[in-house]
């Protein structure tokens, strides 16, 4: 069984001028074989967690730590935590000109493997194959430029793609959701189950408890300003639907400007 | 540079008589070393060579040592150094009547070709200095023939190594002529054997007859320092596409030039280097648009690391006249390190107002949301750097019309990239 855990986590972004504090000490742990959701109000500091979890230069973490099986990422570079086992969803994903979506997804999984042992060919287009197939994409997707000119739903979908190719430990997936349509989301939430196992876990952002209808988390966490403020079984996700996030901060009682009160 | 002559008159005549050269030839020799002294060297934009050592081995010194009979026939050309050219032609190209021989061959068998073509129209033999030392020292070369009319399905593959341990200076010639409306594929490489403080000028004229269509790849894979022109003649409604891969180890001055002269004429000029070490590449593009309804576009992308350099000048330029013509012109230095010099700087002259012309230049840095983005899926900095590059140089790979060609190209930039990130590595 694999571990993350984020300890007490401060986190800073140099903007040209300010430096601005985002994180303000989020703790959060999780094991492989779990699903956890975050939700939380935008700007809150989602993607920043995400992000500098998986270490991203632009964030500088001035507390806390991030811990993979008790070791700390915090001094590696973002490919070492990836080959260590982390793969993030992106919400922007990067466009590539002139690199195939294939030759990257072989480059990416030969990274993973000793020099002189390389995916076999045919092994690798049969995987690829079996997980366009899944995904319901078509095969010429794999021979496009990595996301040149893909839609908002297509990219989603191949950041799926490569976590089926991949198999990272731990997937965190920003808002993997986000301009989806509904039938897109139910592919990308079947992508993600047939990666459920005892060897994988997933930290899930998202806006909408809809799509945790159809990958149901073992824990949902709702992060505002710059926390995790609750934690709570797959029922709080509906309960936030219910009542919102002005609700829950009433309820807790907290000091937190929600961005749509201005 | 020194004024000391490269060699003397007798010498200069006993190397004709040795290759049983044209009167035409000795002639040729003669006036242009009695000239290139004192000729100016080429000047082009930003790029200074004065202390790049272009002259160093003797010509003439070596004589070839196996003048042996060719034999004729695909036109697959292998030159190893200064020795005669290995020529085979394939039955299609034999049937065609395609000629391809050796230049000393060539030269007694095709005078009035040669009076008309050789050093005239696309590179002029008192152009400068570096192109009257040619037509003095020429020492090996090729000379192709692809009648009127003509169609290849199969390339031409010419293959061309500096021999650099015989201690001679490598002054090499291309001359082909592409009949009307002949249409071909040219595939040729270039590189040096060895490294050694052996100098090159080569010089290769494209002549193409109206309505000729050719397309011309190579990779140049140089390792001393070097003269390279290649230059294009263009006459009605012919088109010269060019996908090059400037991928020297050395110091090459290349002079490239187009001159759309037929009306209807018509050039795609692209081509991708890479600059890494301490080397230089200074890289000039010149098209000129004669005729009316001339199109010249060119493409240049490069990649320079460590504390290389990379200069990129594209030339394009409109004579008055050249009615309803079109110039375009794209060129892009990507630099891999704060030490890596690089210039891309786009002339444009236009002396017609009937015209389209623009430009686009830029230098820059590999994009660092790319960079995350790739080793966020675990590739090292250097992997991704390179798939980056490659992406980069990408317009240049997908032109190359042959498959074995393109996978030769990529291998090679890789092979230079990695060199190149080693030595960086190295040094920080
Ligand atoms: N690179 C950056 N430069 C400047 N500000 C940043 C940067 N990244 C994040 N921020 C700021 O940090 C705050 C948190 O942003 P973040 O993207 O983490 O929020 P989020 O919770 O993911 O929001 P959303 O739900 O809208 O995606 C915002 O105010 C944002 O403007
Ligand atoms: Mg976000």
């Amino acid at each position: 069984m694999a571990n993350l855990t984020i300890k007490n986590l401060h986190v800073r972004v140099d903007d040209e001028s300010e430096h601005k504090e985002i994180l303000k000490g989020v703790d959060l742990s999780m094991n492989s074989g779990e699903i956890h959701a975050i939700m939380g109000p935008n700007g809150t500091g989602k993607s920043t967690l995400s992000e500098t979890i998986m270490g991203n230069p632009r964030y500088t973490v001035t507390e806390g730590d991030i811990l993979l099986n008790g070791e700390s990422l915090l001094d590696k570079p973002v490919d070492e935590r990836a080959r260590a086992g982390l793969f993030l969803g992106m919400q922007y994903p990067a466009e590539i000109m002139g690199v195939t979506n294939a030759e990257f997804m072989r480059s990416a999984i030969n990274a993973r493997r000793a020099d002189d042992d390389p995916i076999p060919v045919r092994e690798f287009i049969k995987e690829l194959d079996k997980n366009l197939n899944l995904l319901d994409m078509n095969e010429k997707m794999a021979e496009r430029y990595l996301n040149q000119g893909f839609s908002g739903g297509e990219k989603k979908r191949n950041e799926i793609l490569q976590l089926l190719m991949i198999k990272p430990t731990f997937a965190i997936l920003d808002e993997i959701d986000s301009g989806l349509d509904i039938d897109a989301m139910k592919v990308v939430a079947k992508g993600v189950n047939s990666m459920r196992g005892a060897d994988f876990g997933s930290l899930i952002i998202t806006h909408y408890e809809r799509l945790l209808d159809y990958i149901t988390p073992d824990v949902v966490h709702v992060m505002m300003g710059g926390r995790v403020v609750k934690s709570g079984d797959a029922s709080l996700a509906a309960k936030l639907e219910d009542e919102g996030y002005t609700g829950l901060r009433d309820e807790l009682g907290l000091d937190v400007q929600l961005t749509d009160e201005n | 540079m020194n004024k000391k002559l490269f060699t003397s008159e007798q010498e200069l005549t006993a190397f004709s008589q040795q290759h049983h050269e044209t009167a035409a030839m000795v002639q040729i020799r003669a006036a242009a070393f009695e000239q290139y002294a004192e000729l100016p060297l080429p000047q082009f934009q930003k790029i200074n060579y004065r202390t790049w050592s272009l002259f160093n081995g003797e010509p003439l010194v070596a004589a070839p040592s196996t003048l042996k009979p060719l034999t004729k026939s695909t036109a697959t050309i292998s030159q190893q150094g200064t020795q005669p050219a290995q020529i085979q032609l394939n039955a299609e190209a034999q049937a065609a009547g395609v000629v391809a021989l050796d230049f000393f061959e060539a030269e007694q068998q095709f005078p009035e070709l040669f009076a008309k073509y050789y050093m005239t129209i696309a590179l002029a033999k008192d152009a400068h200095r570096l192109a009257a030392f040619h037509a003095a020292a020429v020492n090996s070369g090729v000379f192709v023939y692809v009648p009127a009319g003509v169609q290849l399905k199969e390339p031409l593959t010419w293959e061309f190594t500096q021999d650099t341990t015989t201690g001679q200076m490598y002054v090499h010639h291309v001359l082909l002529i592409a009949g009307e409306k002949s249409r071909f594929t040219i595939l040729e490489s270039r590189q040096s054997d060895d490294e050694q403080a052996i100098s090159a000028n080569i010089v290769e004229e494209l002549i193409l007859q109206a309505g000729a269509q050719v397309h011309f790849t190579s990779i140049d894979e140089l390792k001393s320092t070097a003269y390279l022109a290649r230059r294009a003649y263009l006459s009605a409604n012919s088109r010269l596409d060019w996908a090059l891969g400037l991928m020297n180890d050395s110091n090459v001055l290349d002079d490239f030039n187009v001159d759309l002269k037929g009306d209807g004429s018509h050039t795609e000029f692209k081509a991708v280097a890479i600059s890494a070490g301490t080397q230089i590449q200074g890289v000039t593009t010149r098209v000129t648009n004669y005729g009316q309804h001339t199109e010249g576009n060119i493409l240049q992308h490069g990649v320079i690391l460590s504390d290389a350099t990379l200069i990129f000048n594209g030339i394009g330029h409109i004579v008055k006249g050249a009615r309803d013509s079109d110039a375009q012109q794209e060129n892009r230095v990507l630099m891999l390190s704060k030490t890596a010099r690089g210039d891309a700087n786009p002339i444009l002259l236009i002396d017609e107002n009937d015209v389209r012309a623009g430009h686009a230049a830029s230098v820059g840095r590999v994009d660092a949301s790319q960079m995350y983005y790739l080793m966020s899926r675990g590739l090292s900095k250097d992997v991704a750097e390179r798939l980056v590059i490659r992406g980069f140089l990408g317009s240049v790979l997908t032109e190359i019309p042959l498959a074995e060609a393109r996978e030769k190209l990529t291998a090679t930039i890789e092979r230079k990239l990695i060199d190149g990130q080693k030595h960086r590595d190295r040094a920080e």
